[in-house]
This record gives structure tokens, C-alpha cells and sequence, in this order.
């Protein structure tokens, strides 16, 4: 009797779970199907390439991409080195549950749980006003890598700790340095780490609009220098579907372009990782 | 060398390219700080009451911002475009942020030029408009529905849904297919404003986004009624969509009409500056308000301001 109840009981778990693993590719079935089919038939060379006309009815997004990545770059740039040492320092430099570390986990956390837009005001009023960087994209890379920063932290951070501690102990048995231990062996173990993190502040950051209208800004021209202001995929996104009437297919465009990039960074990341990971280990 | 420490110099030089890379990108740095006073500093042989001449490239230089109303953004965007092909040394930045924003920018001298897209209110004096285009909505109806014209009154009861049969107003025995905007829209915006109503007490039967959304449902529903940007309608009716715009307060809604200010639903696209203007100001709403633009306004759907 309750050996048949178990069994029922695992069938209906069974079920459970398969149908929700089902919902989850359903979803972005639809969401990918829809923005293909309807964005597709404008994406060519031509938009790729050429600079928005006609307030985006016309052109296309070339301008936006340049900004795009340079905003991108800025943000990864700033982000990844102050996140992976914020992170080490929480891991081997400190006691786990020390009241410093505590605190640092804390503002960290907290950080994490900022929504964007106030990340974006403090952006326009810490960056362009008082650092006087105007609404560029070096405002806006700032402004995202403050906003990505604990995600970097926190996927390092369980990288690091996912170390076997017998690593961490043969190494000091063999008298290796601290810095030595960090490169050859905790660094390789934390990559995982590191890549996921990446590919969600790179992820995240793509996707953001809010904390980039103020800071990064909206002028399409060909940006000259980080002190310009660019448009980003996004907020270019936000822009034809919310303020130019007559341009919905060409939101759709942009997003399907915006999707195919997070794919392509998504794919040559692992890739990246997977080679730095063998060259590594056999140096 | 042992590779360890071959690996720190390798990681040390990348530092430094990159913390070179950062500072050539900040050697524009001083330019930022003086955004829009800089065209103040530039020689310019742009004479006053010269802009009927047709005017030579002029040595006009500098930047200018200008921050504000996200409905009148893309066309000044638009403007900057053109008015940058046409003077080399000026950078235009055009940035959103509403109305308010560009106000405040425009006070506190962030902006050269703020957008807005309604009338300056009391607090807001001090400040000068300029109107570079008019928005205008109106009302449409199916191009076989008799009725002929709607009171302010009518439309209001139309939309909360206390008038649900086109008998009620003199028309065939319909219901009523209320088309309401999605919210954000600009257009949504001067039709509650205009009329009184709260987004929230409309009982509209279809949502769309765009104008063409609305006039496509209008055209296919012979009871259905919607609002739309003026600018849309006028070249829809010219190519024989089964629509017909409804007057609203006995003035058609005509492109001349919404320049004039007679016809009643639209709101001002202003330009608003603070204190005096240099040469870069003066020359780039000159610019906004000539001809030279009139199909950039007409491409956005507003219409031009009688000039």
C-alpha cells in the first residue's frame, strides 16, 4: 500500500518536473519564434552596417552596435578585474564569517538587489555630473559595471570555494606562495566561475535600458571617443517601440539582432574558457 | 625566467595598454564639462536678421545639448542630423528623459535646449519657449458610420462606457468597439488630457500601440471608433482608407487648423531656452523653426506651426 503510494508519488514529481522543463523551452520557443518571424525580413548587411535615419524607420543600427560594445567593454573592463579581486579577497584573504567579511557580503548583496533605474540616476549624478564625464559611454560602462559587480563577486566567489580544500592544503604542503596557489590552482578551479559571471553581467548588461538612458544616452552618431554619447541595442529597442510611431518592425529587428549577439557571446565564451582551461593545466 | 613571473609581466603590461586605452579615451575631457556654453566662446559670422538669406557654411563650432520630452526627441534628432551635415564643426546630443527633465536641465544649465512637450507651466517662468511643431489627435470613425459629428461629452461617455449603441447618437443600431491607446503612448496622453478622463475609467474594447494599429481597426470594424495622431490621418483619407475624422468642438481637424490653434485637442512641441542665447542656440532653433525642417515634422506625424 504505501510502496504504491510512493509511486505515485514519484510518477506525479516525474510529471511535474518534465512539464515545467517543458514550459521553460515553450517559452523561449514563442518568445524566439515571434521575435524571428516578425524582425527577420528587415535584419540584412545593409541595416547592420548603416547608421539610423528617419529617427529608426530608415537606416539601420551600425552606429548602435559600435556603442553597444564599447559600453560593453568598458563595463567588462572595470568590472571583472575589481569583481574577481573583491571575491579573492573574500575567499582567501579573510575568515569566511568574520565580521569583515560579513560586512562585505553584505554590501554585496545588497548591491545585488538595486534596481536598475537607481543604479542609472546615481550614474548620471556620480559620473556625468560630479566626475564631470558628461553622458558618454564611459558613464555608462561605469554605471553598468557598478550594477554587474556582485554578480562577478558572487559567481567568482562560489568558484572559489568550490576548490577542494585538499588543493588549497597539498599546496601550502609543497610550499607554494599565495599568489602562486591563486594562479595555478584556485584561478583554474574558479574559471567555471568566472565565465558563468561573465556571461550574466555581459548578459545582464545587454539587456539593460534603464540605467543606460541617462548615462550612456541617445545620440546615434558614430561615437568618436568614450566621452561621446552613444545609443545602445537596448535602449534603441526601448526608443522605436515606445516613441516613433510606424517603426515596431524595426524593434523587432534590433531585438532579434540583440538575441543573435547574446547567442554568439554566449557560445564563444565556453569555447574561450574551455581552451584557456586545457592550455592552463598543461602548462 | 619562470613562468609565473612570466605570466605577472604579461598581465602588467595588459594593465598598462589598458590604462593607456582609458586615458586617451578621457583626452576630450575638458570639452565635456562646458557642454553647452562652448559655443558661447566661438567665432561665428552669423549676423542676426540675416536668416532669410540663404546662408553660407559658417564657421559656427561647438556642442550643444539638449535634454527632455521623449516625444519630441526623435525629431529633433532628426533636426541635430541635418543641422550637423550642414555646419561640420557642431555636434548636436540629443537626450530623453520627459519633459520635466529638460526643463530642469535647461535651468541648471546641463542643457542648451530643453524639450517639452506641453505649455510651460507658472513655476516655470523665466524660461523661453519656442514652438517648433504642433501634436494634434482626433477622433476616428468608420467611413460608412453616419454619425457626423461628436460633442466633448459624447466622446467622454463613448469611452466610459455609458453610450454603447451608435443609435444613441444618432447612428445605426451598433454597438459601440471602443479603441483606447496602450498606455505610455503620447497620443493617450493629449486625449486624456483634453477630455478630462482617467485612463483607468475607460472601457475600451481593443488596445493598440500604434496609429496605424488604430486606423487598420477602424477601417476593418465599421462601429468602431479610435484616436490617432493628426499627421497620420490626413495621408490615410488621401489614399482611400475607409475612415472619416470626426470634428472636434465644430473645427475640422485640418492640418491648418491645428497650425492656426483653432482646433483644440493638440499640445505645443517647444523648445524652451534660459536666459540669453549664443550663437549656437540661436542658429539651431532658427533652424527648428524654418522651412528647411517641415518634412522632418511631417515625417514624425506633427504638424508644422504656422510661421
Amino acid at each position: 500500500m504505501t510502496r504504491l503510494r510512493s509511486a505515485k508519488i514519484d510518477r506525479s514529481v516525474a510529471v511535474v518536473c518534465w512539464v515545467s522543463a517543458a514550459a521553460v523551452c515553450a517559452t523561449f520557443g514563442c518568445l524566439l519564434i515571434e521575435i524571428i518571424r516578425a524582425g527577420y525580413a528587415e535584419v540584412s548587411w545593409e541595416y547592420l552596417t548603416s547608421r539610423p535615419l528617419d529617427a529608426g524607420r530608415a537606416g539601420g543600427i551600425g552606429t548602435v552596435l559600435v556603442s553597444t560594445v564599447l559600453v560593453l567593454l568598458v563595463c567588462l573592463a572595470v568590472s571583472i578585474p575589481v569583481g574577481v579581486g573583491a571575491a579573492t579577497w573574500l575567499s582567501e584573504f579573510t575568515t569566511p564569517g568574520s565580521r569583515r567579511a560579513r560586512f562585505v557580503t553584505g554590501c554585496v548583496n545588497l548591491l545585488a538587489s538595486v534596481p536598475s533605474i537607481i543604479f542609472g540616476l546615481f550614474g548620471m549624478v556620480f559620473f556625468s555630473q560630479m566626475l564631470n564625464l558628461g553622458i558618454s559611454i564611459l558613464s555608462g560602462g561605469l554605471t553598468l559595471a557598478c550594477m554587474v559587480l556582485p554578480i562577478v563577486i558572487q559567481t567568482t566567489y562560489s568558484g572559489l570555494r568550490s576548490a577542494a580544500v585538499e588543493l588549497r592544503l597539498g599546496a601550502a604542503a609543497l610550499g607554494l606562495s599565495r599568489t602562486s596557489t591563486l594562479w595555478y590552482l584556485l584561478f583554474p578551479a574558479a574559471t567555471n566561475g568566472v565565465v558563468a559571471g561573465l556571461l550574466l553581467s555581459l548578459g545582464r548588461a545587454m539587456a539593460e535600458t534603464a540605467a543606460l538612458l541617462f548615462t550612456s544616452g541617445y545620440a546615434t552618431r558614430m561615437p568618436e571617443s568614450l566621452l561621446d554619447s552613444g545609443r545602445t541595442l537596448s535602449v534603441h529597442i526601448y526608443d522605436l517601440a515606445i516613441n516613433v510611431s510606424g517603426a515596431e518592425s524595426r524593434a523587432y529587428a534590433s531585438a532579434f539582432v540583440l538575441l543573435i549577439l547574446l547567442l554568439l557571446v554566449n557560445l564563444s565564451t565556453s569555447m574561450l574558457a574551455e581552451r584557456w582551461l586545457r592550455t592552463r593545466q598543461t602548462a | 625566467m619562470s613562468p609565473l613571473s612570466k605570466h605577472l609581466r604579461r598581465i602588467s603590461t595588459l594593465a598598462v595598454v589598458a590604462f593607456c586605452g582609458l586615458l586617451a579615451g578621457c583626452e576630450g575631457l575638458p570639452a565635456i564639462g562646458v557642454t553647452s556654453s562652448e559655443g558661447r566662446d566661438s567665432s561665428s559670422d552669423l549676423m542676426p536678421g540675416t536668416s532669410n538669406a540663404p546662408k553660407p557654411l559658417s564657421p559656427l563650432s561647438g556642442k550643444l545639448t539638449i535634454t527632455g520630452s521623449s516625444t519630441v526627441a526623435p525629431l529633433a534628432a532628426e533636426m541635430a542630423t541635418r543641422f550637423e551635415q550642414r555646419h561640420r564643426d557642431v555636434r548636436i546630443d540629443v537626450q530623453t528623459g520627459g519633459s520635466s527633465r529638460g526643463i530642469i536641465d535647461v535651468q541648471s544649465g546641463l542643457a542648451g535646449i530643453g524639450m517639452a512637450s506641453r505649455q510651460l507651466s507658472p513655476f516655470e517662468a523665466g524660461l523661453t519657449a519656442h514652438r517648433i511643431a504642433v501634436d494634434g489627435v482626433c477622433l476616428i470613425v468608420h467611413k460608412t458610420n453616419p454619425v457626423m459629428t461628436l460633442t466633448d461629452e459624447q466622446v467622454v461617455a463613448i469611452y466610459r462606457g455609458q453610450v454603447s449603441n451608435w443609435s444613441e447618437l444618432g447612428g445605426a443600431d451598433l454597438p459601440v468597439v471602443v479603441v483606447n491607446k496602450a498606455a505610455g503612448r503620447a497620443t493617450l496622453e493629449v486625449f486624456l488630457n483634453h477630455f478630462g478622463l482617467d485612463n483607468a475609467e475607460i472601457k475600451a474594447d481593443i488596445i493598440v500601440g500604434e496609429n496605424q494599429q488604430g486606423i487598420k481597426t477602424v477601417a476593418g470594424n465599421p462601429s468602431a471608433i479610435a484616436y490617432v495622431s493628426i499627421g497620420t490621418v490626413s495621408a490615410e483619407v488621401e489614399r482611400g482608407t475607409a475612415i472619416r475624422s470626426v470634428p472636434a468642438g465644430n473645427v475640422a481637424p485640418t492640418s491648418e487648423n491645428v497650425a492656426s490653434g483653432l482646433y483644440p485637442i493638440t499640445r505645443p512641441l517647444l523648445f524652451v531656452t534660459n536666459g540669453e542665447l549664443n550663437d549656437l542656440q540661436t542658429a539651431f532653433i532658427e533652424f527648428a523653426q524654418s522651412p528647411d525642417v517641415t518634412d522632418l515634422i511631417e515625417a514624425q506625424y506633427f504638424v508644422p506651426p504656422n510661421r
